[in-house]
């Protein structure tokens, strides 16, 4: 009698697994070439577009946001998890190390 | 062979029934998205004052890209079954203590009929003063949204359960507990159910009229936003993604656990007739 519901309940929860698991994988795979991360760090973070309103406010939850130029936003204080966080988001393009200004 | 043939009739009709009537239904969308893509061209007026079907699309996967949507629905729908369940937990404890006990019923009445005539749209402004945007602001209003229906149909459901069952299970010896879980509550199911489906409805609504005034995040704010930012396409992206997701919770979770608590209740006919 529950059929559909408990199918549909495990088709979202395959689909927030599925998620986490791909936006994990990715995150690794951008942050490999800046292992080890430091406990606080600056970074550039360049998106596949100019960042909106909204990336500027998930970004600014992670740290210090400084600057936006063209695609990149520049960031300090940002802790690994947090970073980790941001480099899972699809639309992240790339991560590197950022020496401020 | 006529006695063999016959059996697979009804099957095949049932089958040729929901198909035909999932495709005449297609087709009535199919016409609206034809008629309003026509229609673009002959209004003349800019994206802004009426997008077309086109510039939905194109805006939706742009929302999509951008990775704005998913955060969006992910925001709305966490409010949503969060206040849902809360306010239902809260609505059923509630009607339930109300129909079980007279004095709680006669303290409590006044109050609540109070409460039940505003609105939530009015709580929503003092939420805010207190709990700031966001999640604990939206979720209260939400549960205040479905409490209500669940609250009235929990209790409609325990005044109106089987008396005769109650009074067999209290000459067995069975406790106050005992006639709660096995005839009071299970009783006042279809109400439960009725209460919670007419709940989940009102608080979908509640929802985005909670986000647009609360909160920086979710469909009901992309659809405020959508206006401000002159995207108006991105409005009606939104409104589609709310409509779309109104009919998935319906269809995959209030319908089928309303139909399966009615039969279980034995007004199968009715179950039927609803589907």
């Amino acid at each position: 009698m529950l059929r559909v519901p408990l199918a549909a309940a495990g088709v979202i929860v395959t689909v927030i697994m599925g998620w986490w698991l791909v936006a994990y994988v990715a995150a690794e795979r951008k942050l490999a070439s800046l292992q080890p991360l430091p406990d606080r760090g600056s970074y550039s973070i360049t998106l596949d577009f100019a960042p909106e309103r909204f990336h500027q406010q998930r970004l600014q939850e992670a740290g210090r946001l400084v600057e936006v130029r063209d695609r990149t936003v520049y960031m300090m204080d940002v802790a690994p998890t947090a970073l980790h966080a941001i480099a899972g988001q699809y639309w992240v393009d790339k991560v590197a190390r950022w020496e401020g200004r | 062979m006529t006695a063999l043939a016959l059996p697979a009739l009804p099957q095949r009709r049932v089958l040729a029934g929901r198909w035909g009537k999932a495709l005449r239904g297609a087709a009535g969308v199919l016409l609206l998205l034809v008629a309003w893509q026509v229609s673009v061209p002959l209004v003349g007026l800019s994206s802004y004052f009426y997008p077309s079907p086109s510039d939905v699309v194109a805006s939706f996967a742009e929302l999509m890209r951008k990775g704005i949507l998913p955060v969006y629905f992910a925001d709305s729908m966490v409010r949503y079954g969060t206040g849902l369940l809360a306010g239902a937990l809260l609505g059923v404890a509630m009607g339930v203590l109300i129909g079980l006990h007279r004095t709680v019923a006669v303290t409590l009445s006044p109050l609540l009929k109070f409460l039940f005539a505003i609105v939530e749209v009015a709580w929503i402004p003092i939420f805010v003063v207190w709990f700031g945007y966001g999640f604990k602001t939206i979720v209260l209003a939400l549960v205040y949204v479905v409490f209500f229906p669940v609250l009235y149909n929990t209790l409609l459901g325990v005044r109106t359960a089987p008396q005769i069952l109650v009074n067999a299970l209290r000459s067995l010896g069975a406790s106050r507990l005992q006639v709660l879980r096995y005839a009071i509550l299970p009783g006042a199911l279809p109400g439960i159910i009725t209460g919670l489906r007419v709940g989940a409805g009102f608080a979908f609504r509640g929802l985005v009229f909670a986000e647009i005034v609360a909160a920086k995040t979710g469909i009901g704010y992309l659809i405020f936003e959508g206006t401000q930012t002159q995207q108006t396409a991105r409005t009606i992206v939104g409104m589609i993604v709310m409509g779309l997701t109104w009919l998935a919770i319906d269809l995959c979770f209030l319908r089928p656990v309303e139909r399966a608590t009615i039969q279980r209740w034995g007004l199968t006919v009715d179950a039927e007739q609803r589907t």
